[in-house]
């Protein structure tokens, strides 16, 4: 018998407006007390830029309203970050100095952020994290294929708890890239982190919010493909829906043409969320759990797609209405 | 893991073979030819070091007017894997095929090449396309067709083990059948110049656990297995080259660039491994090291393996390849699981090579600058990564 993946708690956090070097963290404020009780247990975190500082206060709230006490210092608790186009200007701001300085354009300090994974091992020092460690780069998916890969090792009782979810910060690098691509975003600059603690299900907390059902698929307009996956992994016709959320997706038009075509006839929604890119699916599917998609009632559908192919799904039952 | 993963097929790209053959790869490894030589990609002459182990550019189309040699290093590795699995002919059920690749730079130099032509107002929007880190694997998905699971992770020097063993567990997990995993990345002056800045350099050769050790060398290439279930495997009447029987990953959550000085992590993974496999330290007859020729991580990795095998750390040969190739990034841990499935099939252990001068803090059996035959039945592959990442598979001779 499959063992269910509750959510326990959802920690977010998000700005707007350009936060690039020099500016000042539009998360200042909220850092303080977080990073101030960690000092006190003798911890020193220094945090070097935005998207690390959301998905820390995304960790540290969700770990808090689980009950879990930090530093966790054991690997009862695993990691799973989904972070794709979040580094970008870091990147383009060291092959810049480097270009321009040769040698002595690259810094000790700001080179290591320049390796995907440095958020997710920000967050394993100053949060204690020793269990399983990912970071997963799919685009708009890779909040997606973080919260699939945890809900396996939740399945397979690797961990008492998983942290997953995903991280982004888009800055006017990246709005220009995009531009240039023929894929315009239209949005201002902006930084968000959405954290889920995923722990296995049991006892008396039967109507919880869950993650039922993960599936994904490749290929152009595939989205049908994974929503089908979803489904069967949740055990569940495509009548058993009762809403779709569109986490994020080139053409979410489309994606809602194809989702009818295979039988999913509910009402869908395109997400709010949906254009925070790694960190959409994660917050689709807190905002999933936490009732934002309100009536009909009954399981929630997230699906997101990414422009270079791709598509995941997940059902997510119990959440609150 | 529970259900029976095999591997059927394995392509390398290296510094040793660039054209992808592999009789040559393990030739070049048993016989210790380091492939650390003068840079030739780009003017290093600023730095203080100026040795790595590169792939000719030329081989690639990675000319002036040509293409990524990062997509043409991936291919060539990820053809020869399916070719060696004799799979391709369209027989596979595609939504049941997936692709999984472990990558740390991605298509950097289409990156660096946009930017320098932005710079002069002549941005071009093919480079960029070809930059993310997730399009060698849609580009790979699309070559086989694939349309199950494709991912790409990126956990530092750990990517390409992390990225066989999340195929690995998709298998298991019934999302796919057959997922063709590894990993690829390619050397180039963004990573150089930050490994230099941070130190971490030799300035001639690697010496893993050797005490004149003087850091690592930055290398490059491919690598990519073709995981199977066994009952399809069997079925289709593939060559079983090793099964891979334990995955685990664990983080050190000390330090960004530093390993554990106690290799906690590193052991917490091994040991997670082994009860993966339900495997006992006694029964592992090789392990396959990070050995990166770095003071600190070749110490902190003798620690670990020491708190993990207790007195088997004694007995167990240990080596480390990068003595011949460098250090691979994303593609190291494809490329080491590779020689452990080959020391498997073949009962030969490749030496950890310039091996010089023993080191009392490690002082294990690192199989010194000489092959060495072997009974290897069981293997494990050991990486570690920035950012305190560490990975391990557990690999075992044939099928069940």
């Amino acid at each position: 018998m499959t063992v269910p993946v509750r959510i326990r708690a959802v920690g977010t956090a998000s700005c707007e407006g350009d936060a690039g070097p020099g500016a000042r963290s539009p998360f200042e404020a909220r850092l303080s007390s977080p990073l101030a009780e960690l000092a006190r247990g003798g911890a020193r975190v220094r945090l070097f830029c935005p998207p690390e500082e959301a998905a820390f206060l995304a960790a540290w709230d969700a770990l808090a309203a689980s009950g879990v006490s930090v530093p966790v210092d054991r690997d009862a608790v695993g990691l799973a970050l989904g972070l794709d186009e979040g580094i970008d200007g870091i990147k383009a701001r060291h092959s810049a100095a480097v270009s321009s300085e040769g040698p002595l354009g690259a810094s000790p300090v700001w080179f290591p952020l320049t390796a995907p994974n440095t958020i997710a091992a920000q967050l394993s020092i100053a949060l204690g994290l020793r269990g399983e460690s990912h970071t997963v780069c799919g685009g708009t998916l890779s909040g997606a294929q973080a919260i699939g890969i945890a809900v396996q090792s939740i399945r397979e009782r690797r961990h008492a708890g998983m942290l997953a979810g995903g991280a982004t910060w888009v800055e006017a690098v990246l709005l220009d890239a995009l531009a240039r691509l023929g894929r315009p975003d239209g949005g201002p600059p902006r930084c968000a982190a959405c954290l889920l603690v995923l722990v296995p299900g049991g006892g008396n907390d039967a109507g919880a919010p869950e993650v039922a059902g993960y599936g994904e698929a490749f290929g152009d307009g595939e989205i049908a493909a994974a929503a089908a996956a979803a489904l069967d992994d949740a055990g569940l016709a495509p009548e058993g829906i009762g809403s779709i959320l569109i986490a994020g997706a080139p053409d979410p038009g489309e994606a809602i043409e194809r989702l009818r075509g295979a039988g999913l006839s509910v009402r869908a929604v395109v997400s709010p969320s949906a254009r925070l890119h790694s960190a959409s699916f994660p917050f689709a599917v807190a905002e999933a759990a936490g009732g934002a998609v309100v009536s009909p009632p009954g399981p929630v559908l997230v699906v997101g797609a990414d422009c270079l192919g791709g598509a995941a799904a997940a059902v997510v039952t119990g959440g609150r209405r | 893991m529970r259900d029976g993963i095999v591997v059927t097929g394995m392509g390398v790209v290296s510094p040793a073979n660039p054209d992808g053959d592999i009789g040559r790869f393990w030739s070049a490894l048993c016989a210790g030819e380091s492939a650390v030589g003068p840079i030739r990609s780009f003017d290093a002459s600023a730095y203080p070091v100026r040795v790595a182990a590169e792939i000719d550019r030329g081989a690639f189309g990675g000319g002036p007017s040509g293409g990524d040699p990062v997509f043409g290093m991936a291919r060539r590795a990820f053809r020869g894997a399916l070719a060696n699995a004799r799979l391709g002919g369209g027989e596979e059920d595609p939504r049941r095929t997936g692709v999984v690749v472990g990558t740390v730079l991605g298509g950097i130099l289409s990156g660096e090449r946009y930017l320098k032509e932005d710079v002069a107002g002549k941005g071009r929007s093919g480079a960029l396309a070809r930059y993310p880190l997730r399009a060698i694997a849609a580009s790979l998905a699309r070559d086989a067709a694939a349309r199950g699971p494709v991912l790409t992770v990126s956990t530092a020097c750990a990517s390409g083990t992390d990225a066989i063993g999340i195929a690995c567990r998709r298998i298991a997990s019934g999302a796919a059948d057959r997922v063709v995993a590894g990993g690829v990345d390619v050397f180039c002056e963004f990573s150089f110049s930050g490994f230099c800045a941070l130190k971490a350099l030799s300035p001639d050769k690697v010496r893993p656990f050797s005490r004149n050790r003087a850091g690592l060398a930055l290398g490059e290439g491919a690598a990519f297995l073709v995981l199977e279930r066994e009952t399809l495997a069997c079925r289709r009447g593939a060559d079983v080259m090793g099964r891979v029987a334990g995955y685990a990953s664990r983080a050190d959550g000390v330090h960004l660039t530093a390993p554990d000085r106690e290799g906690r992590g590193l052991a917490a993974a091994v040991e997670a491994a082994l009860r993966d496999g339900g495997c006992r330290p006694g029964e592992i007859d090789y392990v396959n090291a990070h050995g990166t020729g770095t003071p600190y991580n070749d110490w902190m990795e003798t620690k670990a393996l020491k708190t993990a095998l207790g007195e088997r750390a004694r007995a167990v040969p240990i080596s480390s390849i990068k003595g011949v190739l460098g250090h691979a990034f994303g593609a190291a841990g494809a490329m080491e699981a590779a020689v452990c499935l080959l020391s498997l099939r073949r009962g030969v252990i490749p030496p950890t090579a310039n091996f010089e001068e023993p080191d009392p803090d490690c002082d294990l059996d690192y199989v010194p600058n000489r092959a060495r035959e072997a009974n290897v039945r069981t293997a494990l592959s050991l990486s570690a990564g920035f950012g305190g990442q560490n990975a391990v598979l557990l690999l075992r001779r044939g099928g069940s």
